[in-house]
């Protein structure tokens, strides 16, 4: 029978199925969105982290068998990837070699020539190393039996090939394969090398480690526990066996757990809230549907049955739709989960859909109470009495909110130092609960002061209108219901564009351009020459190098940055700077040709050339011998070895003076002026073309004259004497507070490099952090190399993404990945804020419209209650026009008066709760959000529930009319 | 023999705001068991309210009410139920109200029977009496008139020792009434069943054993084989039917004049 009631009140049922699944839908939706967005923060995460954070190096000397490693096996992790190294200088060579074995690692690299090695002591030579393929390399610590002599000598290894391998690739695990002055690039040998060679010495030995990286497809946000637990079981085993434990994991760690705490607060408040509206919407709606059931229930209990039988009897239907709405809005939520990725359905999900319909099951009982205990009798009466609406809950409310309200405004013990807290979510829908109440109180007695105005208007449909709206009780529902619904809902549409635009900048701001292609370091001319050779057109791509640090530094080519970059702001020519042309000198020997005064006795002084040579961060400098007692000559050294085969830049000369005892002090500085420069190349000397004579061509501790170049030589203080290559202080746009007596990191991390601020700019494109951006042509003239932590980055206009790194990797230059603006968008969208803020908009508005539906249906069933006294006014006379208009005006009345103060509330809760509620798992540092209001979704929502609600009302109040005979008068008193 | 229905000084008032409105007084009433009896009276005189108040459903204000011997005073709210559930059956005015309409006849029989012991039989029986047995139709689709007769099968599904019906014949035309009665004079008659039946219809009273007219709250006169009867009250008060209103208008003064059989009015008259 149940069943054939619910058909019997179909509509009705209907629409308390709808109002019920709809917010058990999205309470259900909040934990699973949870779940998705945590395994996509996890994913993310691990994806963002640098090789070496996404797992664990787990390195002992003493578990050759490595045994501990079968411990650290997870669902989430990778097969481990074993392997062995030692670290030894070279015969004759300062640079240290690692030879090592990685299983799988000939899969990893691309061979340039030769082969894998394949027998004990052959090895795979990195293609920076200058090892030839054939050549011996002979390792301190790996020795060998000496063939024929009886006699322990270094092995020889032999290099059987040569590779490149890309440094972001995570088999290597972030070990650097590059190599640099004092470290050459790993030595690829095969494992049995280790029983081929003998360890010399005992303080060293062959390290067995183990690579176990966590499986990004397979990690899970419900994983985040099982991560921290085994980073716990590596680390405790690698400090039980003395051993060491790599990489960062701690790091990625650490930001996972950050984004997802700041995930779990929103969301709970946001779906608390939808829980609420949903609460607040099925209480008034199941209410209907046990009430619309009264002459039944009054039948049972008119047939004597017992209370049990008719608590059951009242509950038996309301509670059927609310199982069905429970399972069929957990399986909608689940469908719409299933969308965005994997889900699977958790009990947390399941509770929150339940929880939700707890305030349709609260409406039940309630209802049901009121009809098992109201005497029988008034079933019967023909005017239902109206129990007076109390003042207790809406003082609750109202105290509640304002209390609130204060809290926002003030500061107060809810608020973070930050000035912004989550708890801020929870501002709309107080507010809005609040003008719902007040509307609802106000509604009626403002009615009332209209009758005096109807009736002088004389029209009989205005004055029926208000004198329904003015009874009070019978629209409070509606009112309250539709307020509270619309404001949520505006103040979710405004939060939603506020949040979509800030997320659009800051990606663009963070990012820099439409696209950002990373590139695997190098030397900075040959990157701006793949740039150049990649967008000949200097309209699609930017090289920029960034350098992190405090300040952070980006340094790029401005007029090409100027096309690509978002909100470029500076002029042409602002970052540049008169400079003259740098000294490049390629041989093996230098030659000065220099006049000085004579030197005291008792100084031994030494001018040194400085140089930058490729392949180091460090300056490389030489000494040009003592100066000689006479007063000039030819002074000649060899020149630094790099720049044998590879142009160096000469960077300047400084001197030194040594002293014998006390002797020399009288005399404080010397002139020494060098007249002209020479290099020797292939046993040929050739003049360096240095500009010694140019007038400002030289700066620092010297000048260009006539003479030649002239600077002191002072035992006190020795400034370098530079050529004028670049500005003492760097050409600079900053973005913040940066103090001009800071120092840029520079390109060689260095911080040598001051800075002269030319602007400040509220962003500055691709920096999320304060920080400048200088030209890259300066800066590479500033400094001696390119740090490790330059990353280099070549910025994309839009669409231009994949030609652009088709062609770098025609120009050599590996492309370790590409992000877009657009991506960042997306992920900021699915971190905590976000995924809260996309929750509260789609629920907010079914819940609105649900709740206007609601509304409209509430009006027709109370003006279908009073159908008797709408048949005496047709049987009086009064015309169905002034009837149909009056219907009509009493429910554009209600719902007006609950879409305008949910408007107002939800306008107010954003001009007060947005700048207070996070937007961002990670507050950006730059560029500032702003916050100003968008109309269109205050007149989207208006507009579409004014209008809804004329139609609806308009097309009711026909079918009510409709219904309206006097065969209604026809029913008899008792 | 204890009587069925026994009503000694019954007041009900009713309070509508500040008002109090007096809607029975001092009533006295006895209905003998398997006894058949219309309550008669004008709009508003009380009979719906006492009618309720021989349910359960309304208490009086004052006085007592046995059923069966039973006084309804000391019965709480659960023993009300459980003696409406298995000795009263109820038929009210408007046939609808007494029926779930998505229902079938059967269904809604059952439905009566769920405050006592379900009998199968018994539905079908009484299906078969009012002329609907195996009738699957739900009951919101019947006439009014066979609603009416399901409506009394339902009033009649547990066995009732007292029926209680408003007006049960209001809204059908004469023959499908006439069924109606039949129906209520055949469960007395066969089952022993005691009806009260409030009624304006002639035909109802007349096919009922005794008539009892409520006039402003009070038990006015009686009637029995054709013949009416005014009720002298407790306090000794005679309520003067109308269609003597003319020779004794109300506000007149009458002389009693005591006679073998009992007394006499007379008007007295200024000259007399």
């Amino acid at each position: 029978m149940i069943w054939r009631g619910l058909w019997e009140r179909r509509w009705q049922s209907l629409l308390v199925l709808v109002v019920a699944v709809v917010p058990v839908a999205a309470a259900a939706y909040g934990p699973l969105r949870r779940d998705q967005a945590e395994t996509a923060i996890v994913r993310d995460v691990l994806a963002a982290a640098p090789v070496e954070g996404r797992g664990w190096h787990y390195s002992t000397k003493t578990d050759p068998a490595l045994k501990a490693v079968a411990g650290f096996a997870r669902d989430f992790t990778d097969p481990p990837v074993t392997g062995m190294e030692i670290v030894s200088p070279r015969i004759g060579e300062r640079r240290s070699y690692p030879v090592v074995w990685q299983d799988g690692q000939c899969a990893h690299v691309t061979i340039l020539e030769g082969r894998c090695p394949a027998a004990p002591r052959e090895v795979l030579a990195e293609e920076g190393s200058a090892l030839e393929v054939g050549e011996p390399v002979r390792l301190a610590l790996l020795l060998a039996a000496v063939p024929g002599t009886g006699e322990i000598g270094p092995a020889p290894l032999t290099v059987v090939g040569r590779y490149r391998a890309n440094q972001a690739d995570p088999f290597w695990f972030g070990r650097p394969l590059a190599g640099n002055s004092s470290r050459a690039g790993p030595l690829l040998t095969v494992r049995e090398t280790r029983t081929a060679t003998v360890v010399a010495g005992t303080q060293d030995s062959w390290s067995d480690y183990a690579i176990v990286s966590v499986n990004r497809a397979r990690v899970r946000g419900s994983d985040l526990p099982g991560l921290s637990a085994l980073h716990g079981v590596v680390t405790a085993a690698g400090r039980a066996a003395g051993s060491a434990t790599l990489g960062r994991f701690a790091d990625t760690l650490d930001v996972m757990n950050r984004q997802v705490g700041a995930l779990g607060v929103p969301l709970a408040l946001v779906v608390a809230q939808l829980a609420a509206l949903g609460w607040l919407l099925l209480f008034q709606t199941v209410a209907d549907l046990v009430r619309a059931r009264g002459p039944e229930i009054t039948l049972a209990r008119l047939r004597g049955q017992s209370r049990l039988q008719v608590w059951r009897f009242c509950l038996a239907e309301p509670l059927a739709v609310l199982a069905v709405a429970l399972a069929a809005g957990t399986a909608l939520a689940w469908l719409a989960a299933a969308r965005s990725g994997p889900v699977a359905l958790s009990a947390a999900a399941v509770g929150a859909g339940a929880a939700t319909v707890f305030g349709g099951l609260a409406a039940a009982v309630l209802a049901a109470r009121g009809m098992a205990w109201r005497p029988v009798t008034e079933q019967w009466r023909r005017v239902p009495r109206r129990a007076a609406r109390g003042w207790v809950l809406d003082t609750v409310v109202l105290v509640v909110a304002g209390v609130g309200l204060v809290e926002l405004l003030a500061g107060g013990i809810i608020t973070e130092p930050s000035g912004r807290d989550v708890a801020a979510l929870a501002a709309p829908g107080l507010l809005a609960l609040a003008a719902a109440l007040l509307a609802a109180r106000l509604l009626p007695p403002l009615a009332r002061t209209a009758f005096a105005a109807t009736r002088r208007g004389g029209g009989l449909a205005g004055f029926l209108a208000v004198r329904q709206v003015a009874r009070g009780a019978a629209t409070a529902g509606s009112v309250i219901v539709v307020a509270a619904t619309v404001g949520v809902a505006v103040f979710a549409g405004l939060a939603w564009t506020v949040a979509s635009a800030n997320y659009r900048e800051v990606a663009r701001a963070h990012t820099g351009a439409a696209s950002v292609i990373d590139v695997a370091p190098g030397d900075i001319a040959r990157f701006r020459r793949a740039v150049e050779a990649a967008d000949p057109s200097g309209r699609a791509a930017a090289p920029v190098v960034r350098v992190p640090g405090n300040p952070a530094m980006l340094a790029a080519d401005p007029a090409r940055l100027a096309h690509v970059a978002y909100g470029y702001p500076a002029p042409a020519g602002a970052l540049s700077a008169p400079v003259v042309p740098r000294v490049w000198v390629q041989g093996d020997r230098l030659r000065v040709t220099a006049v000085h005064e004579r030197p005291p006795d008792s100084w031994t002084a030494r001018v040194f050339g400085v140089f930058a040579t490729p392949g180091t961060v460090q300056p490389a400098q030489i000494p040009l011998g003592p100066l000689r007692p006479g007063t000039g000559g030819d002074y000649e050294w060899n020149l630094p070895g790099a720049c044998r085969d590879a142009p160096c830049e000469l960077r300047g000369f400084r001197s030194e003076v040594l002293m014998d005892g006390d002797a020399g002090l009288d005399r404080t500085a010397l002139d020494y002026t060098i007249t002209r420069l020479d290099v020797r190349r292939d046993g040929r000397w050739s003049e360096v073309e240095a500009a010694l004579s140019t007038p400002g061509a030289w700066t620092g501790g010297g000048s260009a004259t006539e003479r030649g170049l002239v600077f002191p030589i002072d035992p006190v203080a020795a400034p370098l004497a530079r050529p004028a290559t670049f500005p003492e202080r760097l050409p600079a746009l900053v973005n913040g507070p940066v103090d001009g007596g800071m120092r840029l990191p520079g390109l060689d991390d260095a911080y040598a490099a001051g800075f002269e601020q030319k602007a400040a700019y509220a962003v500055l494109p691709g920096l999320d952090q304060v920080g400048a951006l200088v030209d890259l042509d300066l800066a590479d003239r500033v400094a001696y190399g390119e740090a490790d932590q330059a990353t280099f980055e070549v910025w994309v206009a839009a669409g231009e993404a994949g030609r652009i790194a088709a062609a770098l990797e025609r120009e050599n230059l590996a492309v370790s990945g590409i992000r877009h603006a657009a991506d960042l968008e997306r992920r900021f969208t699915t971190q905590g804020p976000g995924a809260a803020l996309t929750l509260l908009l789609t629920a907010a508005v079914a819940a609105a419209a649900l709740a206007l539906g609601r509304a409209v249906l509430a009006l027709y069933t109370a003006a279908r209650a009073r159908g008797y006294e709408l048949a005496a006014l047709d049987a009086a006379g009064v015309k169905p026009g002034a009837l149909r208009l009056a219907l009509m005006l009493e429910q554009v009345l209600v719902l007006g008066a609950g879409t305008c103060a949910g408007l107002a509330a939800g306008v107010v809760a954003a001009r007060l709760a947005l700048p207070r509620i996070p937007q961002f798992a990670d507050q950006p540092v730059t560029p500032p959000l702003a916050y100003p209001l968008d109309p269109v979704p205050v007149v989207v929502v208006g507009s579409a529930a004014l209008l809804g609600s004329l139609l609806l009302a308009a097309v009711l109040s026909e079918v009510l009319l409709r219904g309206v005979t006097v065969e209604r008068l026809r029913e008899t008193a008792g | 023999m204890t009587a069925a229905v026994r009503c000694a000084g019954v007041v009900r008032i009713y309070r509508a705001g500040e008002l109090e409105v007096v809607a029975l007084r001092d009533v006295d009433l006895v209905v003998e068991r398997g006894e058949t009896v219309a309550l008669l009276g004008p709009s508003g005189a009380g009979k719906t309210t006492l009618l309720w108040m021989l349910a359960g459903l309304l208490r009086p204000s004052a006085g007592r009410l046995w059923l069966d011997g039973t006084d309804l005073a000391g019965l709480d709210q659960r023993r009300l139920d459980r003696l409406r559930a298995g000795h009263i059956g109820v038929v009210l005015q408007n046939p609808s109200r007494n029926l779930i309409p998505y229902a079938t006849p059967a269904q809604n029989v059952a439905f009566a029977q769920r405050g006592v012991r379900r009998d199968r039989r018994r539905i079908a029986e009484l299906l078969d009496r009012v002329g609907l047995g195996g009738v699957t139709t739900r009951v919101g689709r019947l006439s009014g008139g066979e609603q009416q007769r399901v409506a009394v099968a339902v009033a009649l599904a547990n066995r009732p020792r007292l029926l209680l019906a408003d007006e049960p014949t209001s809204q059908l035309d004469a023959a499908t009434g006439q069924a109606v009665i039949d129906l209520i004079g055949s469960a007395a008659a066969e089952e022993g069943t005691t009806a009260v039946v409030v009624t304006h219809d002639h035909a109802v009273s007349g096919a009922l054993g005794r008539t009892v007219t409520i006039r402003d709250g009070r038990v006015g006169a009686e009637g029995r084989g054709g013949e009416d009867f005014v009720v002298v009250g407790r306090d000794g008060g005679l309520l003067l039917p109308p269609e003597f209103h003319e020779l004794l208008p109300p506000g007149s003064r009458a002389r009693i004049v005591p006679i073998p059989q009992g007394v006499a009015l007379h008007r007295a008259d200024e000259d007399a």
